[in-house]
């Protein structure tokens, strides 16, 4: 890869990690009137760049670094979020290639928080992290009952599928929707999270992995790519 | 009693807030500290919190079931609320909430995509909503004083081994619901920023600074919060 490729590549990472949007983002304030994430993606198209290679080497490991910092207490849920708006901005340039086909996703990640819940941040997080580590996203929302996860599976087969609950009474539906998905499709791998779920919930119910944080989610699925 | 608050009265300052998010004093990025002005101004005019109380003379403690009835419906508040409840001659009940529009306003953010902003609603609600749950208990204390009875720290279901279930129990108390908060199958509230639960009245009761390692629930979301 050329040089100018290879430094615009970097930019649009560097834009995503400090949440810089686009040019009216006045945020970071060193950036200030400088392209963001969505004129530099633009760019890199126009010039040449394969929107693989923007998701591999600028978006993908953004995330990423922004995934590990938020793990180590070195940024907080806004600057995440600001983060993953800069993706976002990037990623509307990028969406119609996996519409052709040109691009590939690496799966699909269904997402829920479960029957019974209405709590959305932790989930719409973890959803934007691994929308972020190149995964589509098919979101159910919030209040999900198993039969819609069910048929989101039936849906996108191959998917993997996550399930949130913030409440200990919603933990019940949580075990019950991860009984009926394993029973009905045992080689999906089901990921559990939220703040009452604990690794030894996770495994009690019979589902594959418990992550604390988002970071530890998009890690996972990366080992099943 | 029934009480309301006006949102200017319970919001906490911007950098109070940028704490509960996790930042030091002063350390928080400009766009949250200008995003969290903002829309406490936007909430300052128009916001109200509600209250209610009600308070039970004739209880029964059984330190046995660790349970107390009032008006024979039996609340489990499993031992640790329990040890903190046993000295009581009275109960309270109560429940608070920051109210619908705040919720509403978070989801909607969400729901456009903005999620950063649907966040500093969600905030702000939670702080607002315990912020009206102290005014409540603060005026409580007063309104017991002058019997010479303290009260105890407030305990809610979901909490500290009480089974969040109990809210079903705690809500037939409030059938008039002043707060206007409606309880799900799961017990959770709508709107989802409010509080409910029970104190302890007596002259042998005390309020202790909260302390988290009471509780056994360690992966609380609120774990620790108080004590930073």
């Amino acid at each position: 890869m050329i040089p100018e490729m290879t430094e615009i590549l970097e930019r649009i990472s560097t834009c995503v990690e400090l949440g810089k949007v686009d040019i009216k983002s006045p945020y970071p304030p060193a950036m200030k009137g400088q392209e963001g994430a969505f004129e530099l993606t633009r760019l890199a198209l126009d010039e040449g760049v394969s929107p693989g290679d923007i998701l591999e080497k600028a978006l993908i490991p953004a995330m990423s670094r922004v995934g590990q910092k938020f793990s180590r207490n070195e940024i907080f849920v806004p600057q995440m979020l600001m983060a993953a708006k800069a993706m976002s901005s990037s990623m509307t340039h990028i969406k119609p290639f996996y519409l052709s086909g040109e691009t590939k996703r690496r799966g699909t990640f269904i997402i829920g928080t479960v029957k019974g819940d209405l709590h959305d941040i932790g989930k719409n997080l973890v959803s934007m992290m691994i929308e972020g580590s190149g995964w589509e996203i098919v979101d159910l929302g919030v209040d999900v009952s198993t039969e819609k996860f069910i048929e989101a599976v039936e849906k996108h087969p191959g998917s993997v599928v996550g399930l949130s609950a913030l409440l200990t009474t919603t933990m019940e539906n949580m075990r019950k929707s991860v009984e009926v998905l394993k029973n009905r499709f045992p080689a999906m791998k089901i990921l559990v999270g939220g703040a009452p779920v604990t690794e030894e919930f996770c495994r009690k119910i019979g589902a594959d992995f418990y992550s604390p944080d988002p970071q530890g989610a998009v890690e996972y699925l990366r080992t099943l790519t | 009693m029934r009480l309301s608050y006006r949102y200017s009265e319970l919001l906490p300052s911007v950098d109070a807030l940028a704490g509960v998010m996790g930042y030091l004093p002063g350390t928080a990025p400009e766009p949250v500290t200008d995003l969290i002005a903002g829309l406490s101004e936007e909430l300052m005019t128009t916001g109200e919190a509600r209250a209610e109380y009600t308070i039970f003379d004739h209880v029964k403690l059984d330190p046995l079931s660790k349970t107390v009835e009032v008006e024979g419906v039996v609340f489990h508040v499993k031992p640790i609320v329990f040890s903190q409840i046993k000295n009581a001659e009275s109960v309270a009940l109560f429940i608070c909430t920051a109210g619908s529009e705040v919720d509403e306003l978070s989801r909607k953010s969400m729901k456009e995509g903005d999620l950063l902003r649907g966040y500093v609603y969600d905030v702000i609600g939670s702080e607002v909503a315990e912020g009206a749950a102290d005014r409540m208990q603060e005026s409580m204390k007063t309104a017991v004083a002058s019997s010479g009875m303290s009260i105890t720290n407030r305990f809610s279901p979901g909490y500290c081994g009480w089974d969040v279930a109990e809210q079903h129990k705690l809500f037939t108390f409030f059938r008039e619901n002043y707060c206007g908060i409606t309880l799900t199958d799961s017990a959770l509230m709508d709107p989802v920023k409010s509080v409910s639960g029970m104190i302890g009245i007596g002259s042998r009761v005390k309020y202790s600074p909260y302390r988290c390692h009471q509780c056994d629930d360690k992966n609380c979301i609120y774990r620790g919060k108080k004590n930073r």
